[in-house]
């Protein structure tokens, strides 16, 4: 197995780090105590191709593999989380639903925006009492003369209210459960669609997470992307990629804090020595090392399996749980190194810990991720 | 029409760079293409962009790791590379003639150089290539206008700025404020693995006779020589226009 990353990916790691080292770490201080959407960076990475990773460049996309992805997106979420959850949600379901099962009328009307980053996608799954269980949901879309008439609320939905373009699972069939799910493009700006206002969340600040509420909202016929009562099997289809990303996600903070915690180690000193002489400190960073490379190398191994046409539903999973937990973990120890400078706001070390906590949680949580995982050890058995 | 951009690899500026006994140590420091190279390559594009046919050429001199500095040219848009290895030593003077042969080989209409370099900040490079081709050359340019066989330039003079017209070709070394280089695009890096980046020899080139030797190097210490004056305000004042006007001897 070759470990090292292809000449092409360190020269684009090595330029996509400058541009977010310059471009992005400078205003993530400031978009974290007063959050505002980040469309001026996001312009910018839409330019260089950051916004369309996956999407083949016959739509104006980089037209690049999920090892890539996984690369360039531990980049951009090093320097702030928040423009790595937007660009993760907008390169996911989004483009890669539309890839793969959008009708070329589709494809060619929202895939070259949302690669270019002109539009911004979202994708609208959760409500408020269907989240893990995301079958439960209620938002309905019924058939009218035409068309669609869809009606409920979608909670949680990242770049909600910023985002043109939202990708809606709701429900043709209410009495089929999963195959009763169909998915829908539906453009901002439709009449009956409503955002609530941005939730106040613990971290991710400058990525806006708004609920999405549809008020018998009329849908045309082409606004249907794939066969009726396929949502579900749509969406899981770019269910790995996703979790994938959330592990580069989660490994980019991680990152962060990590670098922050090694340099101000070596610089701050105490008793006559710098605190990393300490064993205290010297084993805490080692484990903080061990734990980060872990993490990358599963997030990275998926991906590099996704690229050759394996099904990594197993590694992407074990990637996502252990990436995320280990990003908590490691940010928790970044902030005990920096000791009251780790609380103080006046570091970026405690927006780490803060930013970090959510990969637990969304693109499924860590106990679902643990439910997959334990049924595909036993499917891998024939059981 | 064709351009020609030199291009340096200098230690990346924001990096940090060790010192091992009296010497920096550049083992594992990153190098990037100089900055003020930058604006050479960015300027050339947008003469391309806004519509004259043009190849774009980026030449760089120096050891083998240059190419990914050229690499870096051609991710940004550049149509090929020339490398021309050498570990030696070679001033700015003999790295014109060098440079300048490869130029008139290629038969540009236009050299870009950075205004000066990051690492010996010598300025003389682009002044010694105009000097070796014959050619008319604005240094420290903050904008370029091409009017067919001319080019109209503003450049940093005494006091103030200089708009010349010059006729082509000519040698035009850059600077901040005449362009934004952009950063390159993934799609664009992915190109530039593909392109053409021809490696010479210095003897290939023709060699080199530099005309300075480096005999030393030193490190530069800045030495600590501040004072604190004791004493009440009124001595304390007294002291000070002493030592100012007999030690500093300012007054």
């Amino acid at each position: 197995m070759n470990f090292a990353l292809p000449e092409e990916l360190l020269l684009m790691q090595r330029h996509v780090r400058e541009f977010a080292q310059k471009e992005i770490v400078p205003i993530a201080s400031e978009l974290d105590r007063d959050p505002s959407f980040p469309w001026e960076t996001l312009r910018k990475m839409g330019e260089l191709g950051l916004l369309g990773i996956l999407t083949p460049g016959r739509f104006g996309g980089a037209g690049l593999d999920h090892l890539s992805y996984a690369v360039l997106l531990e980049e951009i979420s090093a320097a702030d989380a928040s423009h790595g959850t937007i660009m993760s949600v907008t390169n996911g379901f989004p483009q890669t639903v539309l890839r793969d099962y959008g009708s070329s009328r589709q494809q060619e009307r929202y895939l070259p925006r949302l690669a270019t980053g002109e539009w911004i996608g979202s994708f609208c799954l959760s409500e408020p009492h269907a989240g893990s269980d995301a079958a439960s949901m209620i938002t309905r879309a019924e058939r009218v003369p035409g068309g669609f008439r869809l009606t409920g609320t979608k909670a949680w939905v990242t770049s909600g209210g910023e985002a043109q373009f939202y990708l809606v699972m709701a429900k043709t069939d209410p009495s089929a459960g999963a195959r009763g799910v169909s998915a829908f493009i539906v453009e901002k700006g439709v009449e009956g669609m409503y955002f609530g206002r941005p939730e106040e969340k613990l971290g991710q600040h400058a990525a806006v997470t708004a609920s999405v509420t549809f008020e018998a909202c009329f849908l045309p016929e082409e606004a249907l992307l794939g066969p009726e009562g396929q949502g579900f099997v749509i969406a899981m289809a770019s269910l790995d990629a996703g979790r994938i990303g959330i592990a580069a996600q989660a490994v980019g903070i991680a990152r962060a804090a990590f670098d922050a915690a090694c340099h101000y180690a070596d610089e701050r000193r105490a008793f006559g020595q710098a605190i990393r002489e300490f064993q205290g400190v010297g084993f805490r960073l080692a484990d903080m090392a061990t734990e980060l490379e872990a993490a990358r190398l599963l997030a990275l191994r998926a991906a590099w399996l996704k690229d050759r046409g394996y099904r990594v539903t197993q590694e992407a999973s074990m990637a996502k749980l252990f990436a995320s937990e280990a990003a908590s973990r490691i940010t928790h120890a970044a902030v005990q190194v920096f000791g009251g400078y780790g609380y103080s706001k006046e570091f970026p070390i405690e927006r780490y810990f803060r930013d970090a906590r959510v990969t637990e949680i969304y693109e499924g949580t860590s106990e679902i991720q643990r439910v997959v995982i334990s049924r595909q050890i036993y499917r891998e058995r024939g059981r | 029409m064709k351009i020609v951009a030199i291009i340096k690899q200098v230690p990346d500026a924001e990096a940090r760079l060790h010192i091992t006994g009296d010497r920096i140590d550049l083992e594992g420091a990153t190098f990037v293409i100089d900055g003020m190279d930058e604006y050479g390559v960015e300027e050339a594009l947008r003469i391309r962009e806004s519509g004259q046919e043009l190849e774009i050429v980026a030449v760089a001199l120096g050891h083998r790791r240059c190419e990914e500095a050229l690499r870096t040219a051609l991710a940004m848009g550049s149509d090929r590379a020339i490398l021309i290895e050498t570990d030696e030593r070679i001033d700015p003077i003999e790295q014109a003639r060098v440079l300048g042969a490869v130029v008139a080989d290629e038969g540009a209409d236009l050299v870009f150089v950075g205004g000066k370099q990051a690492d010996w900040d010598s300025s003389a490079l682009g002044p010694a290539l105009a000097e070796v081709l014959g050619w008319p050359h604005s240094d420290w340019t903050t904008q370029l206008t091409l009017l067919g066989e001319r080019a109209r330039v503003r450049h940093d003079a005494d006091g103030g700025s200089e708009d010349l017209v010059l006729p082509l070709p000519a040698v035009i070394t850059t600077q901040q404020g005449l362009n934004e280089p952009r950063y390159p695009t993934l799609p664009n890096i992915m190109r530039a693995r593909r392109k053409e980046l021809r490696r010479m020899t210095l003897e290939d080139a023709g060699g080199a006779t530099p005309a300075t030797r480096l005999v030393e190097e030193s490190l530069q210490v800045s030495e600590r020589r501040n004072r604190v004056i004791e004493g009440g305000p009124v001595e304390a004042a007294e002291s000070l226009v002493r030592l100012l006007r007999d030690e500093a001897k300012v007054i």
